[in-house]
């Protein structure tokens, strides 16, 4: 398994992989069933949305339960711009520019308090979303919600409307994930993880708290603009339904299972916030809410890095049945240095490690 | 002037089920540091629970009363199996869990009862009196008193009580508490029972007006955390008020303010915080709390 490892972080290895998973994405959309395409198309979608909320959440530690609020906004400026004969390059670019305006403008006011404070202003987005979106019709379309065609593919390229719609989400979002990686590696993914571990000490190094708060909180809502476009793309209609507060809920316990502070887990949790209520809802409806409330739980408690860590945690679990069977039966070899395989792996978690064996969390002797 | 005075009475009425909300979250706070998203599911979950024992033919204060005591039992055992596992961790983490508690009760309500709306009999008639010329509904009246009381109740058990001299002790310095020889452990499951009480008590007064649905109480949550914020997590008496300000505030708005109405109101308290997350970053009442690293 370790020199599996040692070939995989080999660069050469991840550039033939990167153009092979390339190619698969590229390929994939003629030969599979217009069923399926949609399918990874709603994936990609919610991918970039949960993405955004991990930048925020994942990586600077602000929870944020309002994200879905800006998917509907920028589905909704996609609309209104479609509708209105705009160019759609300038249509992304303004679901863009508007929700980023206005998370700018909800983070410069939420992340004045503490923490927790910006949980509690942001869900409100949401529960005030809803009726603002009902109220505003002349934009929104009300209750009703408003549709806008856009996606259906042209003459020229042969394609069907769902091949078409597959390369359209596919670009943004690959780019969109591009973007975060880059991000979340370089100054500023280091300055989110400073404040998320302490202010205080980011605050001490130079870093200020509040201006890397509001940055976060922006870039999440950009995302979450951009999702609403591919959202609109796919979909071709939007209501206030869109953007519901059990929606973003739901977006946030995909972040959390997929796996908070990873890039990885941003696409796993688009995956799961598409899957799990369609096989949930196939079996009955009522259950869509107690099996996500139970999913999200047993991730927290079992898994805490989210689906993403689940190989590194049975490859620890493996080392240490190999370890304990070494020492059973007298060979010599220990077990490897953990380091060793955990190429990739995001350095931090927002869930402390011990969490995992979690023995100590339980007796509440020590102070804090 | 007879309008208005009927909206203010309302108003303390469903400020006061925002108060009770609020208070319990603060409760919570004070004791563990994390904020309880779930606190509004809890309490609906405990209105349904009065809703069977109702339709079991119990008298309705009886299946109140019944409903009360399971709901303390609920919280404290939310505490000891979910919630202490994450206290002293990441504060994300505990509120992420609360999250998915929320879900899960939600959930939970809607597999046993379905999302259709239930009818929940009021506590109190439907009459209603002529206060000063105003027509002033008794329900709206006895809500606003019942919550009124209860705090007083609280007050008293927090200041004059041994118990709560001992939870205010695990609050302020659960360390401390422990060397002391406090059960410290038990002593926050009886906190969270005591928030799991309180909102409760809210879900039953409120929900005869709201008719049971499984996120009957997810705006008054809202409402509660914005009281929360305005009136500073550190103070009981500051989010009572905020509460209530923000119940009389809200109903006045929506009939004198066309432009945003009743399907609008809710926005109005978060106009408000942010204009004095601006101007006063702590909330009203709020001490500036220090961090030390």
């Amino acid at each position: 398994m370790n020199a599996v490892a040692a070939t995989a972080r080999r660069p050469w290895v991840r550039i033939v992989f990167a153009a092979v998973v390339a190619v698969v994405l590229i390929v994939a959309p003629l030969a599979l069933p217009a069923f399926a395409n949609q399918t990874l198309v709603r994936i990609g979608v919610y991918a970039v949305a949960v993405l955004g909320l991990n930048i925020v959440m994942g990586y600077t530690g602000q929870v944020n339960l309002g994200q879905i609020f800006f998917v509907g906004l920028g589905a909704y400026v996609t609309a209104y711009g479609v509708n209105h004969g705009w160019n759609i390059l300038l249509v992304f670019a303004a679901a863009c520019a508007v929700a980023g305006v206005v998370g700018l403008l909800v983070a410069l006011a939420a992340a004045r308090l503490g923490g927790l404070a910006i949980a509690m202003v942001t869900i409100a987005l949401p529960i005030v979303g809803v009726p603002l979106a009902k109220r505003l019709s002349e934009f929104t379309g009300g209750s009703q919600g408003i549709s806008a065609r856009f996606t259906d593919a042209p003459d020229w390229s042969g394609l069907d409307n769902d091949q078409w719609q597959f390369y359209i989400v596919l670009l943004v979002a690959a780019a969109a994930f591009l973007l975060a990686r880059s991000l979340v590696r370089g100054k500023y993914g280091r300055a989110f993880a400073a404040v998320r571990e302490n202010e205080a000490v980011a605050a001490s190094m130079g870093i200020s708290p509040y201006r890397t708060k509001v940055l976060a909180f922006t870039i999440a809502s950009i995302f979450g603009g951009a999702s609403g476009f591919l959202y609109l793309a796919a979909v071709q209609y939007t209501s206030p339904e869109t953007l519901s507060f059990g929606h973003s809920i739901s977006l946030l316990a995909a972040m959390v299972i997929g796996g908070a502070g990873s890039i990885a887990g941003s696409l796993l949790g688009g995956a799961y916030y598409v899957f799990v209520p369609q096989l949930t809802n196939a079996i009955d409806p009522n259950l869509t809410t107690i099996s996500q409330g139970a999913i999200l739980l047993a991730v927290l408690f079992l898994l805490p890095g989210g689906l993403v860590s689940l190989p590194r945690v049975v490859r620890r679990l493996a080392r240490r049945t190999d370890a304990a069977r070494g020492r059973s039966t007298g060979r010599s070899t220990a077990a490897p240095p953990a380091q060793t395989s955990e190429q990739n792996a995001p350095a931090h978690h927002p869930v402390p490690d011990s969490a995992l064996d979690g023995h100590e969390q339980t007796e509440r002797q020590d102070g804090p | 002037m007879g309008t208005f005075i009927q909206l203010v009475v309302d108003g303390l009425a469903t400020g006061s089920i925002y108060a009770a909300l609020a208070l319990a979250i603060v409760l919570v706070n004070q004791a563990t540091g994390l904020i309880n998203f779930a606190q509004g599911g809890m309490a609906v979950l405990s209105a349904y629970i009065a809703y069977v024992f109702v339709q079991l033919g119990l008298p309705l204060i009886l299946a109140i009363i019944i409903a009360i005591v399971l709901s303390f039992l609920f919280g404290a055992l939310v505490e000891r199996f979910l919630i202490r596992r994450f206290e002293r961790g990441d504060p994300d983490t505990a509120v992420v869990v609360t999250i998915g508690l929320l879900t899960l009760v939600t959930g939970i309500c809607a597999v046993l009862w379905g999302y259709n709306n239930l009818g929940f009999p009021s506590l109190f008639p439907l009459t209603s009196v002529e206060i000063l010329g105003a027509v002033v509904s008794v329900r709206s009246l006895a809500t606003a008193v019942t919550i009124v009381v209860i705090m007083v109740v609280l007050q008293l058990l927090f200041l004059r009580t041994k118990l709560g001299l001992a939870l205010r002790a695990v609050a302020d310095n659960p360390a401390s508490a422990a060397f002391s020889g406090l059960p410290v452990g038990r002593l926050l499951m009886v906190g969270w029972g005591l928030a799991a009480t309180l909102g409760a008590i809210a879900g039953v007064l409120v929900a005869p007006q709201l008719t049971l649905t499984p996120g009957m109480l997810d705006t008054a949550l809202v409402y509660a955390l914005a009281a929360v914020i305005l009136g500073g997590l550190t103070s009981p008496i500051g989010c009572v008020v905020a509460a209530s300000a923000i119940g009389v505030l809200e109903n006045l708005v929506a009939v004198y303010v066309p432009l945003i109405g009743h399907d609008l109101k809710i926005a109005v308290p978060f106009a408000l915080i942010f204009v004095i997350l601006i101007v006063r970053p702590q909330g009203l009442f709020g001490r500036k709390v220090v961090v030390r690293v």
